[in-house]
């Protein structure tokens, strides 16, 4: 049991003004060391952990201790780690899921929030936070005409401080960009990066895609979405370098799928790629073993892992160790080494969820695009 | 009486204008170079609502970019240049990781001090003895462009020249911005600026106060990719001699790694070493230093010391 528990229970079942104080006065979830342990105060006929990471029960129990209504689930989780989670209470036959009620700190993505466990030594990195001396870049949108899809698709751009017609940026293509946005600080991170000197100014461009399951999973569509309607258009109205090693592509989860199959489709357009817990499934015989959503994943990835053609730069990728995706992503890795491609790998201890994408973004765009840091002195 | 004001980065303390003030320089126009700002070069509203006189903007920025644009010949000499440079500066870079991987270890080593001593001087006479020889090696690049684009017989760039110790001729004080060093220092030489600042009172901070030393030294102990070694990037203007400026060196020097702080103080004496955090100001009267506040020198210990009025 936790330290602060047995205190709580040392002299038998607390009376509830001394639970009271000590649900007022703790931080939730207990970190001891690399014990955590959750705590749920309530009726209920049972309660379990749910934070779908790899690795453990998908419905982890709590125990009811003697005498209250406080329910207690320890896990083993290593420093620095950090999980996403819900609580998941079964009461009159019913289930529902609910944030932690006594954990303050939540995460949001397209889905709803989810409560946050911050293991021991994890420190969320300052430069994801708003920073008042870093100068604010804005985000516009405008249509982009696709001939792909036959229709407009409206595309958010970032565009740094100081903006100047008559400089030339290199451009960063974003998927679920607008997402990337909300759930991951991006347009912070790149005011901060930029105003750190650590990634230079440059133009991001935030694409959303109205069924990304679909468009995002290896569809030439929306490769020549990318590469034939949206490029030439961001060329005509922003001032970019006309260099290969100055545009970038980027995604996570599905969205790293799109932005592979992009690149791997027109190798000339792009040689920086930042690709986050993507969703590469594969198999080696017969059927992968994913949900059918992933077939066309698992053709583009058998036929990308067979010949990745001209694909060459710089790529860095990332993924948390508690995905099942470890293992795909840990198995490209030298499948593009063998090509000659410059990568970098980063493994951490977290799951599929954009604060992981967000906590890599400096690491990512910083070795893809180094700034100007070594040569400004402000 | 002329006054050199070295300062630190000019965010988040700004003490441009009570440096300005405590040297009590003369009244009149300043000129202004912020080169180093590249495209934003001229936003200087808010340096003049810092002083309060009328400021004479050089441009040079801009002029470089309007002869590049007026003479491909000499931008095309101009990118040649810049690409033996580059090409030197990772030359050097090669050599130089292995020779302060030594004189790292020799710092680092606790034998016998009369058999160990001598090792660490000679590691750090061969370190001095690349630093030397690069600079040369630069100078030399430079001195090659100079001569086939000589700012006297080449039309244009006699133009802008002459135009620039025009603008100079009425103006007592130059404040000089930080920014791009390189961009800075390469602009400066273009127009043979360096002689035009000989006798003018001089402000200048973060890369500024660099390329007035005699070599510039990069510097940078804690990006985000992994920390880098001090390099020298070529000579500077030399208006100011025997000293190397480390500016913002509370973000950008790991003062905690007494050997990387012992190695940057030997490798460079007799110049100077000293820092420039924001807020600091150093100021030379006639070449010797009248003021200083802030600015802190590595000690050929790796220590920070006070920097003492001479």
């Amino acid at each position: 049991m936790n330290a602060a528990l047995r205190k709580l229970f040392r002299k038998g079942s607390p009376a509830k003004e001394e639970i009271d104080a000590f649900v007022e006065s703790a931080e939730f979830p207990l970190v001891d060391g690399d014990e955590v342990t959750f705590v749920y105060r309530g009726a209920a006929d049972a309660v379990y952990l749910r934070c779908w990471i790899s690795g453990f029960d998908t419905a982890q129990p709590f125990q009811l201790l003697n005498g209250t209504e406080l329910w207690v689930s320890t896990i083993e989780l290593p420093p620095g780690s950090r999980i996403e989670y819900k609580l998941e209470i079964e009461a009159g036959g019913q289930r529902h899921l609910i944030v932690d009620p006594l954990n303050d700190v939540v995460a949001h993505d397209p889905f709803g929030a989810n409560s946050v466990c911050q293991g021991a030594g994890y420190e969320r990195p300052r430069w994801t936070m708003h920073d008042p001396e870093a100068r604010s870049g804005a985000i516009d949108s405008f249509n982009v005409e696709s001939s792909a899809f036959h229709e407009a698709r409206n595309t958010s751009v970032y565009l740094p401080a100081r903006f100047r017609r008559n400089r030339r940026y290199p451009l960063l293509v974003v998927h679920d960009g607008q997402d990337y946005v909300k759930y991951a600080e991006l347009k912070v991170v790149l005011d901060n990066l930029i105003h750190y000197l650590e990634i230079p100014q440059m133009i991001v461009a935030l694409t959303q895609s109205p069924d990304r399951l679909k468009e995002y999973a290896g569809d030439d569509r929306h490769a020549a979405f990318i590469a034939n309607d949206l490029l030439p258009q961001l060329a005509n109205r922003f001032p970019l370098l006309d260099d290969v090693a100055a545009r970038g592509i980027m995604g996570a989860s599905f969205g790293g799928v799109a932005a592979l199959h992009a690149a791997w489709r027109y190798p000339q357009m792009f040689r920086r790629l930042l690709l986050q817990s993507g969703s590469f499934a594969f198999s080696d015989l017969g059927r992968h073993r994913r949900t059918p959503v992933f077939d066309p994943v698992a053709t583009f990835m058998n036929a990308f892992r067979e010949d990745p053609g001209e694909l060459s730069g710089k790529i860095y990728m990332s993924c948390g160790m508690y995905e099942s995706l470890i293992y795909e992503n840990r198995s490209l890795v030298p499948r593009l080494q063998s090509q000659g491609i410059d990568v970098r790998f980063e493994e951490v201890r977290d799951a599929h969820n954009w604060e992981n994408w967000r906590d890599r973004l400096r690491n990512g765009l910083s070795w893809l695009f180094p700034g100007p840091l070594w040569m400004v002195y402000e | 009486m002329t006054h050199t004001i070295l300062l630190g980065p000019q965010r988040p303390i700004i003490n441009l204008g009570a440096a300005i003030v405590e040297a009590a320089l003369p009244d009149g126009p300043l000129a202004v170079i912020s080169a180093g700002w590249q495209e934003a070069e001229g936003d200087i509203d808010d340096i003049k609502s810092i002083v309060e006189r009328p400021l004479v903007d050089l441009r040079l920025y801009q002029r470089a970019e309007e002869v590049f644009a007026a003479a491909p010949d000499l931008l095309s000499a101009y990118r040649a240049r810049q690409d033996r440079l580059q090409a030197l500066q990772r030359l050097y870079r090669l050599r130089l990781r292995r020779l302060l991987s030594a004189a790292r270890q020799m710092l680092r080593a606790r034998q016998e001090p009369s058999l160990v001593e001598s090792e660490q001087r000679h590691a750090i006479a061969q370190l001095r003895a690349l630093d030397r020889h690069h600079i040369g090696r630069v100078d030399s690049v430079h001195s090659e462009f100079d001569s086939a684009f000589d700012i006297v017989t080449h039309e244009l760039l006699a133009r802008h020249v002459t135009e620039i110790r025009g603008l100079l001729e009425p103006v007592e004080t130059v404040v000089i911005t930080g920014g791009n060093v390189a961009v800075l220092i390469n602009r400066l030489r273009l127009f043979g600026v360096g002689e035009l600042l000989a006798g003018k009172n001089l402000v200048a901070w973060s890369a500024g106060a660099m390329a007035l030393t005699e070599r510039i030294v990069l510097f940078h102990d804690n990006p985000p990719q992994g920390r880098r070694n001090p390099e020298v990037f070529g000579p500077g203007l030399g208006l100011v001699k025997r000293h190397a400026f480390f500016p913002n060196a509370r973000t950008r020097l790991n003062s905690s790694d007494r050997v990387r702080m012992q190695l940057l103080g030997r490798r460079f004496a007799p110049a100077a070493c000293v820092t420039l955090d924001s807020g600091a100001v150093l100021r030379f009267t006639d070449g010797r230093i009248a003021a200083a506040d802030g600015a802190r020198q590595i000690t050929e210990r790796g220590k920070l010391r006070k920097v003492r009025r001479q």
